[in-house]
């Protein structure tokens, strides 16, 4: 069953319903290219690593059709090619680092020569060399999640799935797994980012899926996502005088505290500011800043686990029987 | 292959990483240099180099069977499948809650291995702590009866495979509650439970089995008994007894026809209650008969003497009168096909994995 060869994950209609009555997935249906980072959102209980879980063969769904790597959801053998990074994973305390990448390597079928050559390259790539002969109970949580990412990554996968990677890791550590991702991406590989940190993946994603309630509430590219919220804020120096906007029909202008003034435009394309840039200048009015702006990853994840009626957010877990409730995990 | 590899390191790793691993261990070892030390002359016992009057001399046994013995009583009898067993349950019990706690299980299920030869490799990984403890015990027991009884018995290493198999049906039960409850402590707790209600089933069959066998024996004496009176009956109608004579013996046999209906009727009784015992022992695992099999194949392997638990525990009877009745307990017991004993152990340990297998297999974690 082979499925679009753009297409490295390919899902439809992936259902989980836990003890019959905990609604954690209601028919996701979700594509991931080939060769990008996917960013996976949403709030806690929206089903998030549930979802991850099913198709690391974790979870068993209640329903799912589509492929993974071209191979049924649930195919073992195709976890040859998949890395994973499972959130608040745990480690055996009793393994160094090297011990662990050889383990979960050997785990992964990848052989001796080729473990021993990769675990001093992964231990190299994530800052950990001089770690690795070290047991891991000695590890903060940032050197685990570095170990983590690295035993993911042993057996040389086509798509690597993680699941929170910068979860506990300072700032320095999360740069150095952005550009380990970067790598990856520019090597061909498919990641598969599931994260609550909304600028990490905003830096990093290609597209993302934002998860409500066991349903995909927002997927595509982050440009598309935002592309109604696109516009050119300048800033004028002094008031705007009246009638100069009088042309620009969805214009609008805000006087700033510190004496200046704010003129907002909507608009994708420099050109789309233009008009507006010569009409104030025929005005003699000193431009102070012109900058394109667009809705922030956070803001629309606000507004997509916002209740539209209410203005609250969506309950939090997993919808039993159309209700929100607590219960899966996220 | 590869993966089964890794599975196994990591588990003697993590064995090894344990300090109950090493405690058993030299444990083990100081058990085997307590036999090392102590010998038997012709004055008794010698410790060391000091000599302790004892009445179990060189002319009662030779030094060859007194180690031979002092391996199967105590080493394997006492050490191995009680202290050791028990040690080996606290330090194994925790591999399959620990196996499947929150975080480490992910990182094992993602793997492009079946979730069946999952779990019954970890399985097997248990398995591999009181192999090593047997291994060592009785290379260490070969050695010493090799140097200090002057006899190298290859057939020790039975105990290898038997106290393994032994340690498989608690250690199957501990997987399964391991699974269940996701608890160490409570896996350990009611495997030990489940360890002490089939021994006490052990014991109640063979109490059982006394008590049938003695009443079986009164029960003959007393339908010889009823013969002779009927015979001497039969002589008093043919002699010149009086009437008054004749009466009391015909009382007395009515009598003894009445004791020997009740004592059939109470004989009925306790071979439905044999039966029953037996058919709930059947479907259990047999421990102690898997341990005294050990001891009988060395009775053959190694030229021992047999030491039989329930002789032990039936010494108070053998040494009244029922002795006919011990000695057919003992024969009943040793009759026991293996079988019987280590089959339907097996069949319960596959019965108790492939229903562990099953949860393992269908869990979401």
């Amino acid at each position: 069953m082979k499925a679009n060869g753009n297409h490295t994950i390919d899902l439809h209609d992936v259902k989980k319903v836990y003890r019959g009555k905990i609604h954690a997935l209601r028919g996701i249906e979700m594509q991931v290219h080939r060769g990008e980072i996917f960013g996976l959102l949403g709030p806690n209980g929206a089903g998030k690593s549930t979802l991850v879980k099913i198709m690391m063969t974790v979870v068993r769904p209640t329903t799912v059709k589509g492929t993974m790597l071209g191979r049924p959801i649930g195919h073992k053998p195709t976890l040859e090619q998949v890395g994973y990074l499972p959130e608040h994973h745990r480690m055996p305390q009793y393994l160094t680092g090297r011990q662990v990448l050889h383990f979960y390597g050997a785990l992964a079928k990848v052989r001796r020569a080729q473990r021993n050559r990769r675990c001093d390259e992964l231990l190299d790539t994530v800052g950990m060399s001089e770690w690795a002969n070290k047991k891991i109970s000695s590890y903060s949580k940032g050197m685990l999640q570095r170990v983590g990412l690295a035993q993911a990554l042993m057996n040389d996968p086509e798509l690597v799935v993680l699941d929170e990677p910068t979860d506990g890791v300072d700032p320095v550590g999360r740069r150095d797994i952005r550009d380990v991702l970067v790598k990856l991406k520019d090597q061909g590989k498919t990641v598969f980012l599931n994260s609550h940190l909304l600028s990490e993946l905003e830096m990093v994603c290609d597209r993302v899926a934002i998860l409500v309630q066991g349903r995909v509430s927002q997927f595509g590219t982050i440009d598309d996502l935002t592309r109604e919220s696109r516009r050119y804020e300048v800033v004028i120096d002094g008031l705007l005088p009246d009638g100069v906007l009088g042309s620009f029909e969805n214009a609008r202008s805000e006087s700033l505290p510190n004496g200046t003034t704010q003129v907002v435009l909507p608009g994708t394309e420099a050109s789309d500011v233009q008009p507006l840039l010569d009409t104030l200048r025929q005005q003699k009015l000193t431009i102070v800043s012109v900058r394109p702006m667009r809705e922030s990853l956070e803001d629309l994840f606000m507004r997509a686990v916002m209740d539209p009626t209410t203005g609250k957010a969506l309950g939090v877990g997993a919808a039993s029987n159309g209700t929100s409730a607590k219960g899966a995990s996220a | 292959m590869t993966q089964t590899a890794a599975i196994f390191l990591d588990a003697y790793r993590e064995l090894n990483a344990r300090k109950l691993f090493w405690i058993t261990m030299i444990l083990s070892g100081l058990v085997v240099a307590a036999f090392a030390l102590i010998g038997i002359n012709e004055q008794g016992l010698r410790v060391i180099v000091w000599d302790v009057p004892f009445p179990l001399t060189t002319e009662l046994m030779s030094e060859t069977t007194f180690y031979k013995t002092m391996f199967v009583s105590f080493g394997i009898g006492f050490w191995l499948t009680w202290i050791a067993a028990v040690l080996a349950l606290v330090s194994t019990a925790s591999i399959i809650p620990d196996f499947i706690s929150g975080g480490a299980i992910d990182m094992t299920l993602s793997k492009p291995i079946g979730r069946m030869r999952l779990f019954l490799t970890k399985y097997l990984t248990g398995l591999l702590f009181v192999g090593l403890q047997v291994t060592v015990f009785c290379v260490a027991s070969f050695l010493v009866i090799g140097f200090r009884g002057g006899a190298w018995e290859p057939g020790l290493f039975l105990a290898v495979p038997v106290v393994v198999l032994f340690f498989s049906y608690l250690f199957c039960v501990c997987v399964l509650l391991g699974l269940l409850t996701r608890s160490t402590i409570a896996s350990l707790m009611l495997t030990l439970l489940f360890w002490f209600l089939i021994f006490a089933l052990h014991t109640t069959e063979g109490t059982l089995l006394m008590v049938k066998f003695t009443q079986q024996q009164q029960l003959e004496n007393q339908v010889s008994s009823l013969k002779h009176d009927r015979e001497i009956l039969a002589a008093m109608h043919e002699g010149d007894s009086s009437q008054e004579n004749i009466a009391r013996h015909e009382t007395r046999i009515a009598e003894r026809e009445q004791d020997i209906q009740r004592a059939e009727t109470v004989k009925g009784r306790l071979d439905t209650a044999h039966r029953i015992t037996m058919v709930v022992k059947t479907a259990l695992p047999k421990t102690s008969e898997t341990v005294n099999l050990l001891e009988r194949w060395l009775v053959d392997a190694a030229d021992l003497e047999p030491h039989d638990e329930m002789d032990d525990e039936f010494a108070a009877y053998e040494a009244d009168p029922m002795e006919t009745a011990a000695q057919q307990l003992t024969d009943e017991i040793r009759d026991r096909s293996v079988w019987w004993i280590i089959g339907t152990s097996m069949l319960f340990q596959v019965f108790v994995l492939g229903l562990a297998s099953w949860i393992f297999i269908r869990r979401d974690f």
